[in-house]
């Protein structure tokens, strides 16, 4: 090696070692030290095929700090919202990550889908940021140490499912129908039996398929005098099983689906769900659709100060006006406790008050996801890994034809 | 006693759907001497035929996606397997193989690999035979197979291109030397094969109107058992095998606790038939000569 290429070679490494420094004592900078309010970041697809996800849940979020601003904030600090659009790419979190860390960023919302979450739990739990997420339904994105979640798990799906049938289906016989071959559903399904009361183990039809199968026939017939069916599976597969099954099912009959029925009646193309005669419905947190009670008051707010015509509200935006709150009401439990909270703390310092108040076993919020009974708002609270506890609710798709 | 006989009855039709795959993989082994894996991709050809001219009338989609699949069924045979006859077994099964990603692959390129609804027509009474209460697609699944596997055996039994056929089948250089055009016979036979998937491509979608560009790659497999365990070559062991898959699935998944297993059910049977005997129920011993 010549000498001049060694002075070149240490010269690089040295400057490699400073941009390495350089980078690291990014995270130890305080961005949020000139901060005159309290910074929320939310990364979400704001344009793109899932820009309806997103711009509800920034929607909601600022209707959310609204509302706390103009009833005196947290002791006189105000909140405000820093939303990025990462496009529900994991490639674009990191930038739109230390965009909103560079912006002041304290207290987070984690992001909208779940790829890109896993993304941010990485780069939040490097930071000590605390997020508590309204959507990205994966089971990695909570930590229950500064990651916690407001939408159901995937497989606390079943678990909430059989809650709800346990609750409201008493004495009915209930089927089941899953995918063998398939870890989601069979997730659900093992959750799900694990929940559900004794009371229905006695009539309860299980009955399964594999990959896409010829013919739905014996599933059909060891089904088809079930009061309720529990289907654990996505749109394309429960299209074809509910064509074949609804002339031999009862009327009165219920298809009851978790998320991955979610879009059953737009996502099947050639599928008329209106040939169904019965109900249709799948296992959800909040129903758009509502017309009475906590969840109708917040439609009406959103429809009134947004265009509900171009973004509509829905599960994913009622998720995060529910997240600023539950923020707010630990931040007034930390102060209750005897915290102090400034404008100007930093992510991390935000990140232990929150999480020590999450993790409480008395701390709960009421909020307009979950069962609301009347005009009472639900109750949420947080298990110890992260994820939400709440009842579920039924979200109707398409009503038994008469 | 009433679910023992709709499960019968389910099981037959669902049977005569594997028959009829079957009876394409059989008479094209017999004949050609070959295992055409690109076989239950043709299903997928006639599927998605039926989506492009289901606009116009179910009965034209059906008669389209017949001549559909009988002209890609003679073209695969003509650009992808004749030129390799007389060459290894080994690469005509690898190019049999690659013919069916290749459609598989168009179809994925050309439509999407999204699930398309596809529903024939729509049957709302039912057949009540008794207590039995029997879908329509049942019926006519049922009825048009038996149809299909009576004409077929009568057509090979007493037309001169069946018995052609059958000629072929024993010893092509024979029949050759007898004056039939071997591969004349070897273009039939792809041809009614690639019309029985196209029935058979019909009467899936009526049980279940979903077509993905994977849709037929499942009843193909399981046709080519029905076709093994019936005994390969065999035109009445492709039926019989068939019909007896059928049965089996769907008493299988009838049992809850067998039906996350029926797969493993359907092929196990496989195993053990061809065991006891390894020629297949009714495949006929065949001596090698050395």
């Amino acid at each position: 090696m010549k000498k001049s290429t060694r002075v070149l070679s240490v010269i690089l490494a040295a400057v490699m070692l400073v941009t390495a420094f350089a980078f690291t004592s990014c995270a130890d900078k305080n961005y949020a030290a000139n901060n005159t309010t309290i910074k929320i970041g939310v990364s979400g697809p704001l344009t793109g095929d899932y820009a309806s996800y997103g711009m509800a849940v920034s929607n909601c979020a600022k209707l959310a700090i609204e509302e706390i601003n103009a009833a005196g904030g947290l002791n006189g600090i105000m909140f405000e919202l820093i939303d990025t659009n990462d496009e529900a790419d994991s490639a674009k979190v990191s930038a739109t990550y230390s965009d909103m860390y560079q912006k002041g960023m304290q207290i987070s919302l984690g992001t909208v889908t779940t790829g890109a979450g896993i993304e941010f739990k990485a780069l939040a739990e490097e930071d000590n940021v605390f997020y508590l997420t309204p959507s990205a339904t994966g089971d990695a994105i909570p930590n229950g140490t500064n990651g916690f979640q407001m939408c159901f798990t995937d497989s606390n799906q079943g678990t909430a499912s059989a809650e709800y049938f346990n609750r409201n289906f008493v004495g009915k016989k209930i089927g089941i129908l899953y995918q063998a071959d398939n870890d989601y559903s069979v997730g659900i399904t093992n959750n799900f039996k694990k929940s559900i009361d004794e009371s229905f183990k006695a009539g309860m039809v299980e009955t399964s398929f594999t990959g896409k199968p010829t013919s739905y026939d014996s599933q059909v017939e060891s089904l088809k005098d079930c009061d309720v069916v529990f289907l654990p599976i996505y749109t394309s597969e429960a299209a074809v099983f509910m064509r074949a099954a609804t002339s031999k099912m009862k009327g009165d009959a219920i298809f009851f689906g978790c998320d991955g029925l979610d879009g059953i009646d737009t996502a099947v193309e050639g599928f008329d769900i209106n040939t169904i005669k019965q109900e249709v419905s799948y296992l959800s947190h909040f129903n758009s659709k509502a017309t009475e009670g906590p969840a109708a008051e917040l439609i009406a707010k959103y429809n009134e100060k947004f265009d509900e015509s171009k973004f509509p509200i829905n599960q994913f935006g009622a998720s995060a006006y529910d997240c600023v709150y539950a923020i707010y009401e630990a931040l007034k439990v930390a102060v209750a406790d005897g915290k102090t909270i400034t404008a100007t703390m930093s992510p991390s310092e935000f990140c232990d008050i929150l999480s020590e108040v999450f993790k409480k076993d008395d701390f709960s919020v009421r909020g307009v996801t979950g069962e609301c009974i009347g005009n009472e708002k639900s109750t949420i609270s947080w298990n110890d890994d992260g994820t939400v506890s709440k009842n579920a609710i039924k979200y109707v798709v398409k009503e038994a034809t008469a | 006693m009433e679910t023992f006989f709709s499960t019968l009855i389910n099981g037959l039709s669902l049977g005569g759907i594997y028959a009829m795959i079957a009876l394409g993989y059989t008479m094209v082994y017999g004949i050609a001497k070959m295992l055409n894996f690109a076989h239950g991709d043709i299903i997928m050809v006639g599927g998605y035929t039926i989506f492009l001219f289901l606009f116009v009338n179910p009965i034209v989609a059906i008669v389209m996606a017949v001549i559909f699949c009988v002209i890609f069924g003679i073209l695969i045979e003509k650009l992808a397997y004749k030129p390799l006859r007389g060459s290894s077994p080994l690469a005509v099964l690898i190019t049999a193989i690659g013919v069916s990603y290749l459609l598989q692959s168009f179809a994925q390129i050309i439509f999407g690999s999204a699930t398309k609804f596809v529903e024939i027509a729509t049957f709302e009474n039912k057949l009540q035979l008794g207590p039995l209460v029997i879908d329509i697609p049942t019926v006519i699944t049922l009825i048009c197979s038996a149809a299909v596997m009576v004409a077929l055996s009568v057509f090979v039994k007493y037309s001169k291109t069946g018995r052609a056929m059958i000629a072929v089948s024993e010893d092509k250089g024979a029949a050759q030397l007898m004056g039939i055009n071997v591969n004349t016979i070897i273009m039939i036979t792809f041809a009614i094969g690639s019309a029985l998937a196209a029935l058979a491509g019909v009467f899936t979608l009526l049980k279940s109107p979903a077509i993905t560009p994977t849709f037929g790659a499942m009843p193909g497999i399981k046709a080519f058992t029905a076709a093994v365990i019936g005994g390969i070559g065999s035109i009445p062991g492709a039926m019989v095998g068939g019909l007896m898959l059928g049965i089996i699935e769907t008493f299988s998944n009838s049992v809850p606790a067998l039906s996350p297993y029926t797969d493993a059910v359907e092929f196990s049977i496989l195993i053990v038939v061809l065991l006891v005997k390894p020629t297949g129920l009714l495949g006929k011993k065949r001596r090698e000569k050395v």
